[in-house]
């Protein structure tokens, strides 16, 4: 068993040091200038905030940028972390089978005595080297960087934001993977998925406390809160359930329309 | 118990009907050459096989299992070896790489000896390969875990003739071993030298399914014959000639060179040996199912100056089925 999943997860290790580089570095700096814009702006910086347009505070989940606390919460996980991030699961998951199925190259390993069920999980389950990488090596760049600027935040906080955050990025991904299998082309899949993923995370950010807030329990974006993890220390364990539950699901879907697909 | 048995295949894409009622079987052991030109439905029949599709009707069963049933197949699949007609790799990877791949999953006993005869540049990235590279791979794949049956799609399609030469050879040889292969082409005499039976596609129908020989006796041999004298195509009535066409020159013509005769252009070779006779020269062409000696005695009652008689060749055999408009 796993044999494809370890295949294909092999091919991810520099994808994934990349992608985990890249989004430590936007972390780190991102960290490194806080010191500046605090001491610059003080108590002014919420003032500024509220000068913000609403919609794009609250898009980006800006609720307080007086503290380190704050400042990642809506800086660096709801619009790197969550955004960004979760479109990157989105956008791997979408190639996953689509990108076989174009180039002709499903034929060979559905040659092989596995069901297809097995193709479709063993290639999702692959996306864990980049979920493995990043959600080890950025809290601890993220608590290495608030110290040595010395803004410490608590490590149980970020350890429990990024442990809940991977249910988040999962359900992108799964996301991703329907959109793979729904999809013969990958390019097709990737934009589908990355669009779904984002509007679906601006849908919920932009319509919460609006007649039609409850429409964005169907978004991912819901299910994590950086801002109550951090500020609050407040941890929904039972929201990380729905996205696991979500992620599933989607997983499930995703197995279910690829065992009647028609691979022409 | 037939290796694989196609029955009432019918596979409806909608805007057309690449599989129409396809039935057949392949013995256990047999070479089977599914011929057909491009757009005949070939690859869907083997696509079907293999389970890369769902038949619209009909169905089939491979070394005695379901292809339209998964667990079914997946059972049959670790006894099937498989070539695409364009096998595809991931081309950031080494050959080796895949071949280490599918080895975990279905074996390999005989990866080491196939490389013998098949040597892709392992330790490249699949992206370097050539066409004939990624062919070779694919060859590999399809034959290292020891399987019964082999379903390969245009097998020599990327292959330069030595290579073609070893692929043959090496069909014999599994063949030999009472493997079951089974290989579609849009190329007679590949399937020639190889198959031992054929079975021909038209417009997604199956025409016929026959033994190469019964295929190439039925359609017969090409007969040319020069007589002296002036003859009827009747002289030549003998059960079992067909579309007899003769024409007669004067002896001069004749003699000397045969190029102002219409009938002469299919027989360049002609005319440098042939004895020098008086009087008027008739030549003949038919096709000869029957047997050879009735047409012997046939002969005794003429001067016979030149016969020719070969096989019917395969493209013409194809002709018949496709009424002309065959890429083969």
């Amino acid at each position: 068993m796993l044999e494809i999943a370890r295949f294909e997860g092999r091919h991810r290790v520099r994808g994934a040091a990349a992608a985990t580089a890249a989004f430590s570095g936007f972390a780190l700096f991102y960290i490194f200038i806080y010191p500046a814009i605090a001491e610059s702006m003080g108590a002014d910086l919420d003032r500024l905030l509220e000068a913000y347009p609403e919609a794009l505070s609250k898009a980006f989940g800006i609720q307080s940028l007086a503290t380190m606390e704050g400042y990642l919460a809506s800086e660096l996980y709801t619009f790197g972390w969550m955004l960004i991030v979760g479109i990157y699961f989105a956008y791997a998951a979408a190639s996953l089978i689509a990108a076989d199925v174009e180039r002709e190259r499903m034929d060979m390993l559905l040659s092989l005595p596995v069901s297809r069920a097995r193709v479709v999980l063993e290639q999702f389950a692959s996306l864990a080297v980049p979920l493995v990488a990043l959600s080890t090596v950025v809290p601890v760049m993220v608590l290495v960087g608030t110290t040595l600027v010395d803004f410490p935040i608590p490590v149980t906080d970020v350890v429990a934001l990024h442990l809940l955050s991977i249910p988040y990025l999962t359900t992108c991904a799964g996301i991703g993977l329907v959109a793979s299998v729904v999809f013969d082309r990958a390019s097709l899949a990737q934009r589908a998925a990355a669009g779904v993923v984002a509007g679906l995370f601006f849908a919920e950010s932009l319509l919460l406390g609006t007649d039609f807030g409850a429409a964005g329990a169907i978004s991912p974006s819901r299910y994590v809160d950086p801002n109550a993890v951090l500020r609050e220390s407040e941890y929904a364990v039972a929201d990380g359930a729905v996205l696991v539950v979500a992620t599933l699901a989607l997983a499930a879907l995703a197995v279910v329309l690829f065992r009647r697909k028609d691979l022409e | 118990m037939a290796a694989l048995e196609v029955e009432g295949l019918t596979k409806d894409y909608g805007e057309v009907l690449a599989n129409d009622d396809v039935s057949f079987s392949v013995e256990a052991g047999e070479v089977f050459g599914y011929l057909g030109p491009n757009g005949a439905g070939k690859t869907t029949t083997i696509r079907t096989v293999m389970g890369f599709q769902s038949p619209t009707s009909g169905g089939a069963t491979v070394l005695g299992h379901d292809v339209t049933e998964e667990d079914d197949l997946i059972a049959a699949k670790r006894r099937i070896g498989y070539l695409p007609s364009h096998p595809s790799f991931d081309e950031e990877v080494t050959g080796r790489e895949i071949l280490d791949l599918h080895a975990s999953i279905k074996g390999d006993e005989r990866r080491g000896e196939l490389l013998e005869s098949f040597d892709p540049p392992l330790d490249r990235k699949v992206r370097n390969y050539s066409t004939g590279n990624v062919q070779k791979l694919g060859l590999v794949l399809a034959f290292m875990h020891d399987p019964d049956l082999v379903m390969l799609d245009e097998p020599t399609g990327g292959l330069d003739p030595l290579m073609q030469r070893a692929f043959n050879e090496f069909i014999d040889a599994e063949r030999e071993r009472g493997l079951t292969v089974f290989l579609s082409s849009h190329i007679l005499s590949e399937v020639r030298r190889v198959c031992d039976r054929v079975g021909i596609l038209r417009g997604g129908r199956l025409v016929t399914t026959e033994r190469i020989e019964d295929l190439l006796h039925r359609t017969g041999k090409f007969v040319r014959v020069r007589v002296a004298g002036e003859v009827s195509g009747d002289a030549f009535d003998v059960d079992g000639v067909h579309d007899v066409s003769c024409s007669t020159t004067t002896a001069s013509q004749a003699g000397s060179d045969g190029s102002e005769d219409a009938s002469d252009s299919a027989f360049p070779n002609d005319a440098t040996d042939t004895p020098s006779v008086e009087g008027p020269v008739t030549e003949c062409t038919f096709t000869f199912t029957g047997n050879v000696n009735d047409l012997i005695g046939r002969f005794d009652r003429h001067t016979i100056l030149d016969l020719d008689v070969q096989e019917a060749p395969l493209e013409d055999v194809f002709m018949r089925f496709y009424g002309g408009d065959s890429d083969a």
